[in-house]
């Protein structure tokens, strides 16, 4: 017993002082804990709310309601002006500017309530949805907010819709009668005023709108006929393949950051197998070595890329040739960034199992954070601040603009130059290191 | 040849090479002696260019070895102490990388390729994974990617840790072999009898200091000691140990009485003379010569191998 007791404590003193095994452990499933709490959990704050662009066109107070309630809402941010191009002016969004914003993927949403929103014969209120599905999920939770809260405020105006609907049917005259009439007797069966009966079906209560409505199935089900909501989906509508052409480039990137993470610390490899020295001690300087080592990752890089695309057009038909040049770009910028993380890792870990350590932990969480396994918007605003700091977060982006918006260069150079400045910054520090044998 | 001019080196704290100055000529086979961490290593990496000294240089014909001067390199052959191989390469593919990184190409390097193999007796196993190769194997392997491309000056850094004595004396008699063929090898070890075995010129160091250099014989000179003869005590050598002090001084061991000739017997041949005289049987008798493990106690204080 006695044995097998000194066997425990040897593998515990071993495991403790393994500083690789203990983060791999604990640390990483801790951080990823806390990252998926916060989207599918509600732990650690409230969840990020969704921006869509919010143009009320309408004079009515009905749409003035429900852009308040949109205001107040959890889940949703609605956005109703944006900064001039001069940056001098704030302009209020019009229909059109909302759908190119929603084109162009500088927003996933945009609700417009028209002009016609609630005319003053229509028997219905009129919604016009814009949406960019480049994330299924974001998209279903929009649409899901809009509609529950347009429909919660629907029942207060239900009785005028109808008293319309009537007389649209029936004609004006006969219709006021008939309303006229019901009310008396009404409230001469149930002892209630006929006139205040009179008033709720043909003005709008506005106090009586404010008020905070019960949600009910029932209403909400017979309401719908009431509520024409024209959604139009402005982006993707000819992708064969959505779901995987929307998540395959954050996958691809966070094989990437693993593959060439390896690449690049395979220099502690050379250096514990003695190779790396016998090369230094060739006509050869430290620069070439790392420049090499960096130039064959990013080709390795490259060749995973196109093998994964590749296979995702044979196998599942994502449109990869259909935007192929930019999406080589995005492809180079991507390994050439992913490669420079490995190198940062070699440059501040002092032995292979550090590195791995080390980047196993980064590449999980950048992978979680920087919209690899789900979208952005669905975590907390300050994790959408901090993906903005993840080279995932980037590349991702960029592969959704080549591969779901078929963009054009313009479009994706932000992401191009981010990633670029990330693998020049990174690889310098590298350099500086090398060469001062530091590594 | 090979110059190393004042140079210092420190790895915080710790002064790894003090001042150190060595003058190798075109030919020799220069030891450089001492205990592990003695600082042997860090002058041959800072020989090779691996790393560079605080202070001072390495000069090679007057050339100065700095990462401005890469192919200076060429005239070196560095063989690591560890095995610097691919293990999961054939030997074949690893001369072929690092004869290319050498600069060899086309027949010129196959041509080599196939010399080296021959030399250091692997040209049958040119095919096989390194990793499946002994550690001697690996160790002769070592050395043939170490002087691919020919050069002038090869040097070793304790090339035979952890190998077989077979393996050892091959690898001996390929550098002696080098060595006639007008190479400059420069060796280091903390095993004396490689040393004496194999060099003509030694250095000895120890706490990053050259505290003696010369021939092996100049360095036992230094010691001002002679042979001694070791007599096992018995009851005969102890009857005998009046007459026995004709010879020289005698000291009394726990197990032998050590005997020191004086100037009448400055031959081994006189001593046996007289003990034969004295009817000393044979097998009671031990001559015992003055070695490096002598010199470096008597330099250091301490063992060689300590």
């Amino acid at each position: 017993m006695k044995t097998i007791y000194r066997l425990i404590i040897k593998d515990a003193i071993r495991f403790i002082n393994d500083k690789p095994a203990v983060i791999l452990t604990f640390i990483v499933p801790l951080i990823l804990i806390i990252i998926f709490g916060n989207i599918f959990g509600g732990s650690g704050g409230p969840r990020g709310r969704a921006n869509l662009i919010l143009v009320n066109e309408s004079n009515s107070i009905v749409a003035k309601l429900i852009e308040q309630r949109l205001d107040s809402s959890k889940s949703l941010r609605p956005v109703k002006t944006y900064e001039s191009e001069n940056g001098k002016n704030t302009l209020k969004f019009d229909e059109e500017t909302a759908k190119e914003w929603v084109r162009t993927g500088r927003i996933s949403a945009a609700v417009v309530m028209p002009n016609d929103f609630l005319a003053d014969t229509s028997t219905s209120i009129k919604f016009k949805f814009y949406y960019d599905p480049k994330n299924e999920i974001e998209s279903s939770i929009i649409q899901g907010n809009i509609q529950q809260t347009i429909f919660t405020q629907i029942p207060r105006m239900m009785p005028l819709l109808m008293q319309r609907a009537a007389i649209k049917e029936i004609g004006n005259l006969k219709g006021e009668k008939f309303v006229k009439n019901i009310s008396e007797i009404v409230g001469e069966s149930f002892g209630v005023n006929p006139d205040s009966i009179l008033r709720s079906v043909t003005v709008i209560d506005s106090v009586a709108l404010f008020r905070e409505a019960k949600d009910s199935s029932s209403q909400r089900n017979f309401v719908n006929n009431l509520v024409k909501f024209e959604s139009e989906q402005l982006v993707g509508k000819k992708i064969t393949n959505p779901g995987l052409t929307r998540t395959v480039g954050g996958w691809a990137m966070m094989f990437l950051l693993f593959s060439l993470t390896g690449a690049a610390t395979s220099m502690f490899e050379e250096k514990q197998e003695g190779t790396l020295k016998r090369i230094l001690c060739m006509p050869i300087s430290r620069s070439q070595i790392l420049w090499s080592k960096y130039i064959y990752s990013i080709m390795l890089g490259l060749v995973q890329l196109l093998v994964l695309f590749f296979f995702s057009w044979i196998l599942f038909d994502v449109s990869v040739f259909s935007n192929f040049g930019n999406l080589m770009i995005v492809m180079v910028a991507s390994a050439a960034a992913a490669v420079s993380f490995g190198m940062a890792i070699t440059s501040v870990a002092k032995t292979l199992s550090q590195a791995s350590g080390f980047s196993t932990l980064f590449i999980l969480v950048m992978s979680a954070l920087g919209g690899s396994w789900f979208p952005v918007t669905l975590l907390p605003d300050w994790m959408q601040h901090l993906s903005k700091a993840t080279i995932t977060y980037w590349s991702v982006e960029a592969f959704l603009q080549v591969l779901w918006r078929q963009a054009d260069f313009m479009a994706i150079l932000p992401n191009i130059v981010v990633l670029l400045l990330i693998a020049l910054l990174i690889n310098s520090y590298a350099l500086i290191r090398f060469q001062k044998g530091w590594i | 040849m090979l110059k190393v001019n004042h140079t210092v080196k420190h790895f915080g704290n710790l002064t790894a090479l003090d001042n150190i100055n060595l003058s190798i000529e075109k030919g020799e086979f220069y030891g450089l002696l001492g205990p592990n961490g003695a600082g042997k290593t860090t002058l041959m990496n800072i020989i090779v260019g691996y790393i560079t000294p605080e202070n001072g240089n390495v000069t090679i014909d007057g050339e100065v070895i700095s990462v401005r001067n890469l192919q200076l390199r060429k005239k070196l052959g560095y063989v690591p102490q560890d095995i610097g191989l691919y293990l999961e390469l054939s030997a074949e593919t690893n001369l072929k990388i690092f004869g290319e990184l050498l600069e060899l190409k086309g027949k010129e390097l196959h041509k080599k390729i196939d010399e080296v193999l021959e030399l250091v007796q692997l040209k049958d196993r040119r095919k096989d994974k390194v990793g499946d190769f002994s550690g001697g194997m690996k160790r002769r392997l070592n050395l043939a990617a170490s002087i691919l491309h020919d050069p002038a000056i090869i040097l070793c850094d304790e090339p035979t840790v952890g190998v077989d004595p077979q393996s050892r004396n091959a690898i001996f008699e390929m550098l002696q072999h080098l060595n006639k063929l007008g190479k400059t090898i420069v060796y280091t070890a903390h095993y004396m009898e490689e040393a004496e075995r194999l060099c003509s010129k030694l250095a000895i160091i120890d706490h990053g200091k050259i505290i003696a250099f010369g021939t092996l014989g100049e360095l036992i000179n230094l010691l001002n000691q002679k042979d001694t003869v070791k007599l096992q005590k018995t009851s005969s050598t102890t009857r005998l140990l009046l007459k026995l002090s004709e010879i020289g001084k005698i000291i009394e061991q726990d197990f032998y009485y050590e005997l020191i000739p004086n100037q009448n017997y400055d031959k081994i041949s006189k001593i046996f003379a007289k003990l034969e005289e004295l009817e000393v049987p044979n097998n009671n008798i031990e001559i015992s010569r003055a070695t490096l493990e002598d010199v470096f106690l008597n330099l250091t204080g301490r063992s060689l191998r300590d």
